[in-house]
This record gives structure tokens, C-alpha cells and sequence, in this order.
């Protein structure tokens, strides 16, 4: 076998592999109107627009959607979080663990638990709570509260996030965008989702 | 010639470390300032413009510390350390990064750590890491340790080219070329190593000529490894083992640091002085910061320690108040019951700590105690009416 007939398999190996893998990595199609569960539990939401939900999931119990592209403008759903659980995957649980839902917790204890998450699994060093006020997820109480951050990127972003624990479970959903353009251009599409939720 | 003097104390330090031949008061002697330094040949003329240009995008990072007064106040205990002449090589930074570090870059661009700020407890300790950082920008570290990274790196993919070829040949094995790779890796980590043991004889010798209490150096790292200890303990791993050195550290163990610090307290004249006072009153506007920047990792063993270190003999309220919030921040049933123990005992040294019944109100609702819990509440809402939280207070009062 010569050098090029050898360079054609690889090549055709390669593209297999990537054929193979593409499915399994794809990211999806929420179209406007169509009512969908979200994070693999009974939450369900119907957007007034499309969006993209993006793979791979960042946590056992979450699932994170798009209009523009992965940060730019970030919608995640966390569903039925239960005691002991995690809000995101664990980067390094030996030496920094990541803070784990208790259901005797109360909804203003819910904010510092998403810092120290963010803190620890998005290795951020600013972040701060500017805001948090009474809700209603729905048809249950709920806090509403707005932080802002700053990543490894150096990009400043804000975040409107609304939770309430329901039977002992966590539910919450986040948005996030670049404080520039950003976070104002996609806010009313975020709430809509928001009020469109429905649990149960 | 200044490099070579350099190597001579690298020497001197070695020896010392191997405790063959005793240091003397001279050996800590800072040799004369040569001015400014401008970079000698191809390789550190390339790593000061790398500098250079991490240098221009740390100056615009959001992470900058920008308040004046702290600068000032940190730039001033470099100069008194180093002295007026060599600190005017310095550009310092400020980061708000909750983690015990501070580093030098070969252009003279000096980074510190928030986290240091907050682990450190008076002049004499701060100065003691910032004389280190500095002494391995005077003795050109980054250029040595880069000129035998490359050539370590060159020998292993030699080695592995001719190992390769010898191989084709039937003459050798793989393994043979795998430990060359081994044994070239640990030079450059001993090296490293080397270099931190030169930078803490220099670092000393200024601390010394400052005027500051020689054992605060070993302060420092005593207090990294008790801090080190109680996190792992608290989270049921293995605490580090001190007496050995991994085969890829980069920097000795913190107990060699310790001792060898120790060892060269009893040997140095040294001063009296230790900033206390100065250095508390200067971090005051800051420390509420750093303690909930600390707070925020989630490190409850860390934390646990670093307050208690802070404390001393002396809980104050901020600290009282830092330790409630982080024992109702774990939140176990325990932590609960304790952590109102502590908000009343802040509240019992500053009544006017109006953030200090936000949190007893919301650990007595957490145990169960609403009515305790509202009054609490209600006493700082009466305070404090216009807090951001305010109507999710008083949503849960109602509850």
C-alpha cells in the first residue's frame, strides 16, 4: 500500500468517524409554537420564536438553549434538582467539589448556590448579585433574582434567573448574555419562555 | 558579573539548604542595585515582549484592583522591602482573585493575588512574599528557567529521533528514550525548585534589611499548610504530605519553605517591625470583599481557618459575622444553630450590624424557628428598608 492509498483510508476513516459521532453531538431545533419537556423532567415550555438547544448537556439535570450562539445568549432550564444533586457537572470533585441542593433550603439560598457553581465549574472571579425580588414560577413562589460576571474571557455578562423549590425538588431557569447588545436584544424572548413555563 | 554574583548566592543557598555549611549575616547581604535593566540577547528580549504584551491586556482586565489608597499602600511595603531604587522597576497589579498567590514577571510586572492580601496578617508577612517575587525578577528566573526548559526539550526530541532510527536498526527499545524524557523532565522541575530556595534567600535578605521581623516569612507558609490541612480534613481526603517533593512540583514543599525560613530567622539580625496596625487599618475598606470572595468557593475547611487565623485572640464583629455566613452558607442543622450563635455574638460587639440580622433571621427560618426568624428579619428591614432584597423578605416572613 503506498503513501497516498494510505492517506485516502485515513481520510475515509476519519470522515466515518466524524459521520458516526455527528448525531450523537448535534445540537436541536426548538421550533416556535410547539410545546416542549425540558432537562428530562416535567417541566415543559412553548417559545414564541425558535431556538437551538445546544449538546452536550452541562449538568445531569439541565439542559441549555440558544438564538445566536453558546454565551452570547444562554437560556438553561435546571428540572426536578433533588437533595444531594449538582447543578453542573463536577470539574474537579477531589479538590472542588460543587455545591450540592439541600431540600431544606430556602429560595434566597438558591443565588449564593448558583456563584459558588459558577465560581467553581466556570472559574469565574467576579460575580455579584444585584438584585432579587418575589416571583411566581408556575403558579408557585419563586425568586427572581439578576446577577452579572465576568469569565475567563474577560467579557462582562449579565443574568436574570428564576427558581422555586417545589416538593422538595429545585426548579430554575437562567438567562444569560454579554452585557453589550446582547442581554437587552434577547430579554422579552427569555421572559416569554419564562412565563410560557408549566410544571407538572 | 551580576549574574555571576547571583550565582554565587544561589550557591550560598544551596549549601545552606543542604545545611553542610552554616549560613552567615553576610550571606543575607542585598547586593548594590545596578539600576535599570534592560534585556541582554535574543531569548530575554523575546520573553520581555511576551511580558510586554500580557502586561498591556492585564492593564485593561476588569480583575484590576483600582482603588488608589490600596495601591499605594502595598506599593508602599514593597518599596520599604526592596528599597526606593529598586522598587521604581515595578509596575504593580492588583487582582481581585481569591487564591494565596503573587507572581513577578522578567519585564517587571508584579501580579498580587487578592487572596494574598486576605491571608496575610500584618507588613512583615506581606512583605516577606512580595521580597520573594521580586528577587526572582533580580536574579532573571523566567530567562534561566526557559533557557533549560528548551534545552531539556531539545535533548528529549533528540533522544527520541535517535531513538527512533536505533530502533528501526533493531538497536534499541523504546524505554530507553522514556527515561531519558524522565530524567530530563525532573532537571527542569529540580531547577525550578532550586530557583524558589534562591528566591527565598534573597527575598529574606531584603525582609531582613527592611527592618521586619525575620520569622514572619515562615508564618506565611505555616499558615498555607494548616489552611491546606483543615480543607482536605473537612472534605474527608488526605491532608498533603509535606516531607517529600512530587517529582513535577515546581517549587519545594511548604515545610522545607517553612523550616529553611525558620533557619534563616536565627541566623539574621532582622527588626522588630510587623505593620499590624497599618496593615489592618489599610485592608479595612476591603476585607468584607475578600472574605465574601473567600466565602464563595465553597471551601468550608479553608474558609473555617482563615477566619480563626484572621481572628487571633480577637474575634471582631466582621469576622463573627464572615464566620455565620459561612456556617449557614454549609447549612447543616448544626452549622444552623451556630451560625446564629455567632451573628449574636457580633451583634452583642456592633448592634448596628444591620446585615447581621438578615442572616440570624434567615437561619432561625432555615431551622424552623419562623417566629424568632421574622423578628430578626423585621429588624433589619426596619434598618435597612430599601435593601435590594427587601421584598423577598418579606415574602418569606409572610410564608
Amino acid at each position: 500500500m503506498n503513501i497516498t492509498t494510505r492517506m485516502r483510508w485515513f481520510a475515509l476513516g476519519t470522515l466515518a468517524a466524524v459521520a458516526a459521532t455527528q448525531p450523537l453531538a448535534a445540537h436541536k431545533l426548538r421550533e416556535a409554537g410547539v410545546t416542549v419537556e425540558v432537562a428530562k423532567s416535567d417541566l415543559t415550555v412553548t417559545p414564541s420564536v425558535a431556538w437551538n438547544r445546544l449538546n452536550p448537556r452541562t449538568g445531569k439535570d439541565n439542559e441549555t438553549w440558544t438564538l445566536d450562539g453558546e454565551e452570547l445568549n444562554d437560556v438553561t432550564f435546571y428540572g426536578q434538582v433533588e437533595e444531594g444533586k449538582t447543578l453542573l457537572l463536577e470539574v474537579d470533585k477531589r479538590n472542588r467539589p460543587l455545591p450540592r441542593f439541600s431540600d431544606t433550603m430556602l429560595l434566597t439560598d438558591i443565588p449564593p448556590m448558583l456563584e459558588t457553581t459558577y465560581r467553581i465549574a466556570r472559574d469565574l472571579r467576579l460575580f455579584e448579585i444585584t438584585g432579587m425580588e418575589p416571583a411566581e414560577l408556575s403558579g408557585h413562589k419563586a425568586i427572581r433574582f439578576t446577577y452579572e460576571f465576568v469569565g475567563p474571557d474577560e467579557v462582562r455578562r449579565k443574568g436574570e434567573a428564576d427558581a422555586a423549590i417545589v416538593d422538595g425538588a429545585l426548579y430554575m431557569m437562567t438567562y444569560e448574555a454579554p452585557q453589550i447588545f446582547f442581554f437587552d436584544q434577547s430579554l422579552e424572548k427569555y421572559r416569554q419562555l419564562r412565563d410560557s413555563m408549566a410544571l407538572g | 558579573m551580576r549574574l555571576l554574583r547571583f550565582g554565587k548566592l544561589g550557591l550560598a543557598l544551596a549549601a545552606a539548604c543542604a545545611a553542610s555549611a552554616p549560613l552567615q549575616a553576610d550571606d543575607f547581604a542585598v547586593p548594590p542595585y545596578e539600576g535599570a535593566y534592560q534585556p541582554q540577547g535574543e531569548d530575554e528580549r523575546g520573553l520581555w515582549m511576551m511580558a510586554d504584551e500580557d502586561e498591556r491586556l492585564l492593564r485593561d482586565s476588569r480583575l484590576v484592583i483600582t482603588d488608589e489608597a490600596l495601591n499605594e499602600y502595598v506599593r508602599g511595603v514593597l518599596c520599604r522591602t526592596i528599597g526606593e531604587d529598586r522598587c521604581g522597576s515595578v509596575r504593580l497589579y492588583i487582582l481581585r482573585v481569591p487564591y494565596f498567590n503573587a507572581s513577578m514577571a522578567p519585564n517587571g510586572t508584579m501580579r498580587v493575588y487578592s487572596g494574598l492580601l486576605l491571608r496575610v496578617r500584618n507588613e512583615a508577612e506581606l512583605a516577606s512574599v512580595l521580597g520573594h517575587e521580586f528577587a526572582h525578577f533580580e536574579l532573571r528566573h523566567t530567562l534561566w528557567g526557559f533557557k533549560r526548559a528548551r534545552t531539556g526539550s531539545d535533548l528529549v526530541a533528540w533522544t527520541t529521533l535517535l531513538g527512533a532510527m536505533a530502533a528501526s536498526y533493531g538497536g534499541a527499545t523504546s524505554s530507553s528514550g522514556a527515561d531519558i524524557q524522565t530524567s530530563v523532565l525532573g532537571t527542569i522541575y529540580r531547577y525550578k525548585r532550586d530557583h524558589e530556595r534562591a528566591a527565598d534567600l534573597l527575598g529574606f535578605g531584603y525582609l531582613a534589611n527592611a527592618g521586619y521581623r525575620a520569622s514572619a516569612a515562615a508564618d506565611v507558609w505555616r499558615g498555607v499548610m494548616n489552611e491546606s490541612d483543615r480543607s482536605a480534613e473537612i472534605r474527608g481526603r488526605r491532608t498533603n504530605r509535606y516531607d517529600s517533593v512530587a517529582f513535577f512540583a515546581s517549587h519545594p514543599t511548604d515545610l522545607e519553605r517553612a523550616d529553611t525560613l525558620s533557619y534563616f530567622a536565627n541566623r539574621v539580625q532582622g527588626g522588630e517591625r510587623e505593620g499590624s496596625d497599618a496593615y489592618r487599618e489599610a485592608m479595612a475598606p476591603w476585607r468584607e470583599e475578600f472574605l465574601k470572595d473567600q466565602l464563595m468557593l465553597g471551601d468550608f475547611g479553608a474558609s473555617d481557618f482563615l477566619i480563626e487565623r484572621l481572628a487571633g485572640e480577637q474575634w471582631s464583629p466582621d469576622l463573627l459575622y464572615a464566620r455565620a455566613e459561612l456556617y449557614r452558607g454549609r447549612g447543616n442543622p448544626r452549622d444552623l444553630v451556630a451560625s446564629a450563635d455567632f451573628y449574636r455574638d457580633a451583634l452583642k460587639q456592633d448592634p448596628d450590624l444591620a446585615n447581621a440580622y438578615r442572616g440570624l433571621g434567615l437561619a432561625l427560618l432555615r431551622t424552623g424557628n419562623r417566629t424568632a426568624g421574622s423578628e430578626a428579619i423585621k429588624i433589619y428591614l426596619d434598618r435597612v428598608p430599601n435593601a435590594e432584597d427587601a421584598g423577598m423578605l418579606r415574602m418569606m416572613m409572610e410564608q
